[in-house]
């Protein structure tokens, strides 16, 4: 899922600084799973900013509500009148349901409350790791579920490299070697054949770094007769 | 120096929690009346949720007093307790706010120095960095 | 939502409150106060003559909820709360204000902030009171009186039996084939393998050789033991002849003549952190040892440690065996036991006291220290307790229940916990015992009342509640939402503080009853 913390707090006091009424708005997916941008989150820090105001003598109005999944506009929708009624929207939701609000509603200016992170795994309640980079080419079938663009400093496809030391990487020891791993893996699965395979140069181009992407299912796309309301013309 | 009367809020959770406050009580022990106390089952039932809305609604201080953490009645309870109050001083910290103003005490049943000591202690904390909405720069 | 009829007592607490507060003004604040439809000063509320002229009055006025300003709740005869349901008033829907405790008492000298103090405590009373709801309870009846035992040994066998005293039908199960009579019935070459149900009635997967079974009972008391038979670490790995001290002493027992020298080490991982000592250890290992000196005064025995702890009594043991002539080397972390990969029979070792470097020959090599019992994460992970860091199953808190887990019903003994002597493992198998049949003995389990509550339609389905409860109540039900399991559910409301979704309540201390609290205390004059 999609891993997110929330600002430090004085980041997010200077934001809305300048400002009477704030809506904030969280999201019920991901963020509240990885403890960002929940409810209980959105409430809290609404809270702290009135503990500061509290205490700076300053009067500010605060919305709190979160929706489904920020990042899709029906859910946005509707809550469209607390957004328009807002002198700012504070989103405590990941990038994307920022993005959404903002695109949504251009004249209005929205805050993001987080830094959004990376596609990542709980190891234990309240640890999370990024096992994905979204390289669009998924290759872990040949290393037995261990991905190396993610997992290994160097996204190496021919591992280890010779920083590897006791199963760690020389970049910081506390973090596995991937390839380590890897290898370890492959020898459980009797697959070590894998691992002689000598893997050719990464086509990154279907990753970020071939540049934004979008993925479109021609079957599911709406014709343009079977859209309602406005959406039908736009 | 303000005249006002520091705002000491403290949840307490029923069991070894209050029961220190009954015990300090009938051994004859005072403390500043200024110190109110919210029951709550265990300190585990504490959001940080809580502790901001007391200091909206106008405290000083907030404490948060459970039972020991290797003999919680509610097993892990006030281990949680005390993570709620540490983030808390997180966020707190980050705005720029005292974070000796949030603190978390753990009591046995049977310690009845324990309760008048923690409201002690955040009856002086308010007292010395003055009430919260006097911006704390009036010394 | 403000509703309600209201009856207000406030008790003299014995003339004490009236020496420091003003209870004619109390007495009008309650008047004045919203919703208030009596209010009745008395001397004693727990005189019976006050009881009945309260409840009276209450029945008259159709109360259905009370604030009664006393001394700490359950202090307070319980003949009010009788009179109150027989009124109409259900336990729940009843606040106490503790005047005496943390009103009177704790500020003789401030008779000003004391009276402010009381009269913000009513009004916070009034106003959460006004927010209560009746709670619910509900009983279960248990399908079978049975208490399983796992696990035939020492503390095993000492469960069954007081178990069987007290009436229950007991069911041991034991994973060996090791036959021992056993009151009840005994299962041998059976595992258990996982648990599903609710206290008093749970079920029970087991493997009885290569057969799968279910189980129903009542309670279960865990008795695995410790990890005798299982030593784990270099110096264990390096001598394949290495025993566990339990196995020395068996040998002693039996009559046979250990080897010499004997060679007695505190740990087979000197320095690792995976085992700790356990200070029962050592009484045990000197005990062997001069068990060892005495029967075969011509052996020599040496004792290798990094700390002797021999404390109170046993400080006797320790200078009888020095009497005896058993040899004490102690070291420490930069000179730990070696056994020459060469010759297994040699050990190295150096002796902090002379500083130089000691060569022992091996006749036999026993540990003091006992490792947890292997079986104990699979046992733990079937039952859903917690653990200890060192490996053991590990109890509620100890004050309350000293043989118990977390789980209601759930009780665990012996060295399953840490290891200890036979001694202690009866002692603690017979308690578990007792506790367990009069658990099964109760027949119905009472739940319910103030316990959490999902709001399904908030809830994100994160798992931290399922994570964090300590009693296994939240789970994921149909929905693919969390369900509150009320049987185990203690209201606690740690889930309630955690959920990110604000999703789970906690019946009696909700938020909004919390923060209202909050709000009237901080209201109030200071």
């Amino acid at each position: 899922m999609i891993v997110a913390k929330r600002k430090p707090m004085n980041e997010i006091a200077e934001m809305v600084a300048p400002y009477k009424n704030i809506t904030v708005i969280g999201c019920r997916s991901c963020v509240a799973i990885c403890l960002a941008g929940g409810e209980k989150e959105v409430k809290m820090a609404a809270s702290a900013l009135k503990v500061k105001n509290r205490k700076e003598h300053r009067d500010q109005q605060f919305e709190t509500l979160v929706v489904e999944r920020q990042c899709e506009k029906e859910w946005v929708k509707e809550v469209e009148d607390k957004i328009l009624g807002a002198d700012v929207v504070l989103s405590m939701a990941c990038s994307l349901g920022a993005q959404t609000i903002a695109d949504m509603y251009p004249e209005k200016t929205v805050f993001p409350g987080l830094n959004t992170g990376f596609l990542g795994v709980p190891e234990e309640q309240g640890v999370w790791s990024e096992k994905c980079v979204g390289c669009g080419d998924c290759i872990i079938h040949l290393t037995g579920g261990i991905c190396p663009v993610a997992r290994c400093a160097k996204s190496m496809m021919n591992g280890p490299c010779g920083g590897s030391s006791n199963g760690h990487c020389e970049v910081n020891l506390d973090i596995e070697c991937a390839w380590y791993a890897i290898h370890e893996r492959l020898k459980l699965q009797k697959r070590l054949d894998l691992i002689e395979k000598v893997m050719p140069p990464k086509d990154w181009s279907t990753g970020h770094y071939g540049g934004r992407r979008t993925y479109v299912r021609e079957d599911a796309r709406l014709k343009q007769h079977q859209k309602k309301g406005k959406e039908a013309v736009q | 120096m303000t005249d006002r009367r520091p705002k000491v809020v403290g949840f307490c959770c029923e069991r070894h929690g209050m029961d220190a406050a009954v015990l300090a009580a009938r051994s004859g022990r005072q403390y500043d009346a200024s110190v109110r106390v919210i029951q709550v089952p265990c300190s585990g039932r504490v959001d940080g949720l809580h502790i901001l809305k007391a200091f909206e609604d106008g405290a000083d201080a907030v404490f948060v007093i459970g039972c020991l953490e290797k003999n919680c009645y509610y097993d892990t309870g006030s281990i949680e307790g005390r993570k709620r109050v540490e983030y808390v001083k997180g966020m707190l910290a980050e705005l720029g706010i005292e974070k000796e103003r949030v603190e978390m005490f753990n009591a046995a049943s049977t310690n009845a120095w324990a309760f008048p000591e923690a409201a002690s202690k955040m009856v002086e904390v308010a007292k010395r960095l003055g009430p919260l909405d006097m911006g704390g720069d009036t010394r | 939502m403000s509703s309600g009829r209201i009856q207000v007592v406030i008790c003299r607490c014995c003339t004490e409150s009236p020496k420091l507060l003003d209870i004619a003004k109390l007495e009008a604040a309650a008047n004045d106060a919203e919703l208030v439809m009596s209010v009745k000063v008395v001397d004693e509320i727990c005189d019976g003559k006050a009881v009945v002229d309260v409840a009276r009055e209450a029945a008259e006025k159709e109360i259905d909820r009370a604030v009664v300003l006393a001394c700490h709740k359950r202090d307070v005869s319980p003949a009010l709360l009788k009179a109150y349901r027989r009124a109409g008033i259900d336990r729940s829907m009843v606040e106490f204000v503790n005047v005496r405790e943390e009103v009177v008492l704790p500020h003789v000298d401030d008779p000003e902030g004391a009276q402010k103090k009381a009269e913000t405590k009513l009004k916070a009373a009034l106003g959460r009171v006004t927010m209560l709801v009746p709670l619910l309870t509900e009983t279960e009846e248990m399908r079978t009186k049975n208490v399983v035992i796992i696990g035939a040994g020492v503390a095993g066998m000492a469960a069954a039996e007081a178990a069987a005293r007290a009436g229950a039908h007991t069911v041991i199960i034991e994973k060996s084939s090791r036959s021992v009579k056993a009151p009840g019935i005994l299962m041998s070459n059976t595992r258990l393998v996982a648990t599903k149900g609710t206290p008093g009635n749970y079920e029970l997967t087991i493997m009885a050789g290569e057969k799968t079974e279910e189980l129903e009972c009542a309670a279960v008391v865990v008795a695995t033991g410790g990890g005798w038979n299982s030593l784990k670490g270099p110096l264990a790995k390096a001598s394949k002849d290495a025993v566990p001290l339990y196995k020395l002493s068996e040998m002693l027992q039996a009559g046979h003549a250990p080897k010499g020298p004997v060679v007695i080490v505190d740990t087979p991982d000197p320095t690792g952190k995976s085992l700790k000592v356990m200070d029962f250890a050592w009484d045990e290992a000197l005990m062997t040892a001069i068990d060892v000196k005495k029967k075969h005064p011509q052996t020599e025995v040496f004792m290798l440690f990094q700390e002797m702890r021999a404390f109170g009594l046993s400080e006797i043991t320790y200078k009888e065996a020095a009497e005896l002539g058993i040899r004490f080397v102690r070291y420490d972390r930069t000179g730990v036991p070696k056994v020459d990969p060469k010759d297994p029979t040699k050990m190295t070792v150096t002796d902090l006291a002379q500083g130089e470097l000691l060569s022992v020959r091996l006749g036999t090599l026993a540990f003091a220290a006992i490792p947890a019992n292997p079986d104990n994460r699979d046992i733990a992970d079937a039952l859903r307790i917690p653990m200890t860091a060192e490996g053991g199953l590990r109890r509620g808190g100890i004050q309350r229940w000293p043989v118990a887990t977390p789980r209601p019903g759930i009780f665990v003994c012996g060295s399953a916990v840490f290891p200890k002597s036979a001694d202690a493992a009866r002692a603690e198998g017979e308690a578990a015992g007792s506790m367990a049949a009069a658990y099964a003995s109760k027949g119905t389990v009472e739940y319910g009342g103030s316990v959490a509550q999902v709001a399904q339609e908030k809830c994100s389905a994160c798992l931290t509640c399922i994570r964090t409860c300590p009693y296994e109540a939240p789970y994921i039900g149909t929905a693919n939402k969390v369900e509150i399991r009320r049987q185990l559910c203690q209201g606690c409301g740690i889930c309630a503080g955690i959920c990110p979704s604000k999703a789970i309540e906690l019946l009696h201390y909700t938020d909004d009853q919390i923060q209202q609290e909050t709000r009237t205390m901080l209201g109030g004059d200071f």
